[in-house]
């Protein structure tokens, strides 16, 4: 186990920068999870970490020592591949001991380890098989058996869930989390799937374009985005982006937001200093589905500030738990999450609650929170 | 419902006739094909007698071997009358050893043209890949020179190396094709897992190579087992493969042509391509075509 840390790593192939200045720093045992769209740069992140590739500059360390330039095998990692990468010509058993048996770690020695794993991941009965004769949950489990058999400071993960179906995937999601707590790992993980990270990570890390958008914890990457692309790409339904003024309402910061009839104007209390310099101005007002629902009052849920508004209903999308349900305001599509006995028929006018203790407002140029 | 009765009857009966056709095209086709295969294998059954009496076509009316024993101990090639034996052996000799290198050499090829990645490395492979399409004659002078610095002129050892050099070409690419195919996850994890660059080459790669290897030893063992024009420039005498000793027999025979005799050394001849072609032909089609479906 140990903590992980880059500092300024940077990454070119020839001209082309695919990772600019990333700053990370991980305690020891610490889940961190790179999140991001495909091309974003995270997948290389891993394997500069891993010492797959090499990085043009920068430094990680794992614990105090830098490893730029150890080899792969000598620094203490294992890794997960998204297309598990077991060796199609060796039983279970060989897959898993490989590595081992590379650093000539003693026969009895490999067997007691072998076996251990196989008990924790529940694949006794396997370790005589060839990968071929495995069913995709099998072969992940295989591929972790591999991982974690050689007790590596850090465990990396490379889309491990991708390749499975929808079920097992959940399944297998709350099992790497058991064991992550059971064995206090300290582990990378990268996704391109939000609510992976948001449910695996103690801390996440939401690229972009090889840049680092944000680095925190689940919960405040969800609750204070550091831009609409962090805002709009954690959280599902994405957040919903309204093109806003910021007024000042009888000495209130409110948002006004512009419609065909008359504006919306709701009130942000306890609004930030930041928000001052934007009075007057255009802002992005940012709000979450969970946060725009059926008629409600502040008694409803303490600390909530609660303001009403009417519009019409275009669609509703039903979910069973909550009934997404879309309206247009300011020439946008918005969604609001509506408990099923207080869903509208859509082309009704219906009395909606925007809850503004937990919006978000960005700078429409820059796009960062204000 | 009549129609529909009349209709299905009819399009049985087009059916029938469309597969008999294209049936007795196919035939047409194999007995095209095999046609020169009886001849060859009937003449060789027959004494020299019965081939100056009875037609091309007639089948032995007594089956001898006397033409294979003879072909195989006591045919003169040249001046030599110790049959085709020692050049079989001289082909295998050279064969084997040509076929097993340069396979192995375009496996390593392969392997790092594909999964160690360089820079230059399509380059390297573009080149080799023209190695392909240079003609045989254009290499036989310089050839020459180089085996005769070597000291190599003449000699078994001499082929092998020639059909090795020749040969990496197409068993690069053979390998380098099979290698894109599989996924480079299966390196990285052999590299972290602390294996080098030949532990993963024997323990990982080589193993799981097993349509293409095949493939690469039909087609080299074929084309260094039916190698005329290396055979007849860069070795002489004893140390000829089989294909040069053949032509020398049919050609230099004097006085009465022994037709039973020529077709036996011929057959001989062909026989080992032959037989590797029926041992290990399924896995020829299933090599060639290893990748292209996922599976």
């Amino acid at each position: 186990m140990a903590s992980l840390t880059l500092d300024k790593v940077r990454k070119a192939f020839g001209p082309v920068e695919v990772l600019k200045e990333i700053n990370i720093a991980i305690e020891d045992g610490e889940f961190l999870v790179l999140v991001g769209p495909s091309g974003c740069g995270k997948s290389t992140l891993l394997n500069l970490i891993a010492g797959l590739e090499g990085s043009s500059d920068g430094e990680i360390r794992i614990g105090d020592r830098v490893i730029n330039d150890v080899h792969p095998k000598d620094r203490n990692i294992a890794m997960v591949f998204q297309s598990y990468a077991l060796y199609p010509n060796m039983t279970v058993r060989k897959n898993i001991t490989f590595g081992l048996e590379i650093r000539g770690v003693s026969a009895a020695e490999r067997d007691k380890a072998v076996a251990d794993v196989a008990k924790l991941l529940q694949i006794e009965a396997l370790l005589d098989r060839k990968p071929s004769q495995l069913s995709g949950g099998q072969r992940q489990r295989v591929a972790m058996g591999r991982a974690l058999v050689r007790d590596p400071d850090i465990f990396l993960f490379d889309e491990p869930l991708s390749n499975l179906d929808a079920k097992l995937r959940v399944d297998m999601r709350t099992e790497i989390k058991k064991l992550h707590q059971r064995l206090g790992a300290t582990i990378v993980y990268v996704t391109h799937d939000q609510i992976e990270a948001m449910t695996l990570a103690s801390r996440i890390a939401v690229m972009k374009d090889g840049i680092l958008q944000q680095f925190d914890t689940p919960q405040n990457i969800y609750e204070r985005p550091n831009n609409i692309f962090v805002a709009g790409f954690i959280g599902s339904p994405s957040m919903n982006f309204i093109n806003a003024t910021l007024i000042n309402d009888n000495g209130n910061l409110a948002v006004s937001i512009k419609r065909d009839n008359d504006p919306i104007i709701l009130p942000l209390k306890d609004a930030p200093e930041s928000y001052q310099g934007y009075v007057g101005k255009d802002v992005v007002f940012g709000i979450r589905p969970e946060g725009l629902t059926h008629k409600r009052t502040g008694s409803d849920q303490p600390g909530s500030q609660y303001f009403n508004f009417d519009c019409k209903v275009e669609v509703i999308e039903p979910t069973g738990a909550d009934t997404m349900t879309v309206v247009e305001i300011g020439g946008k599509e918005i969604v609001a999450r509506v408990r099923p006995d207080r869903a509208p028929q859509p082309g009704e006018i219906m009395t909606f609650s925007a809850d503004m203790s937990q919006i978000s407002l960005f700078d429409p140029v820059t796009e960062l929170r204000i | 419902m009549a129609d529909i009765q009349h209709y299905s009857h009819d399009a049985g009966w087009k059916h029938t006739i469309l597969r008999g056709l294209l049936y007795l095209v196919l035939i047409l086709f194999a007995a095209y094909y095999l046609f020169p295969l009886f001849v060859m294998i009937s003449t060789s059954l027959k004494s020299l007698d019965e081939i100056r009496e009875g037609s091309l076509i007639s089948l032995p009316r007594v089956i001898t071997f006397d033409a294979w024993t003879y072909a195989w101990n006591e045919a003169c090639v040249g001046v030599e009358c110790s049959g085709i034996k020692i050049y079989f052996w001289n082909s295998v000799k050279m064969a084997v050893p040509a076929v097993l290198i340069s396979t192995f050499l375009g496996a390593i090829n392969g392997y790092a043209l594909t999964k160690w990645r360089f820079k230059g490395a399509n380059i390297v492979f573009a080149l080799l890949l023209f190695g392909c399409f240079i003609p045989f004659q254009v290499v036989l002078l310089p050839m020459s020179q180089v085996l005769g610095s070597l000291g190599l002129a003449s000699s078994t050892t001499g082929l092998v190396l020639v059909h090795v050099v020749y040969g990496l070409c197409f068993t690069t690419l053979f390998f380098r094709n099979y290698y894109v195919s599989i996924p480079d996850e299966l390196v990285k994890a052999a590299t972290i897992d602390g294996a080098g660059f030949f532990t993963i080459f024997w323990r990982i790669i080589l193993p799981i190579s097993t349509p293409i290897i095949v493939v690469s030893v039909i087609w080299q063992f074929t084309q260094i087992w039916n190698d005329f024009l290396f055979g007849a420039s860069f070795a002489s005498g004893d140390n000829a493969p089989m294909t040069v000793a053949l032509n020398n027999i049919v050609n230099t025979t004097t006085g009465v042509k022994q037709y039973n005799v020529d077709m036996a050394t011929a057959l001989l001849t062909g026989l080992p391509t032959l037989l590797v072609y029926v041992l290990a032909g399924k896995y020829f089609v299933r090599g060639l075509t290893a990748g292209s479906v996922k599976g």
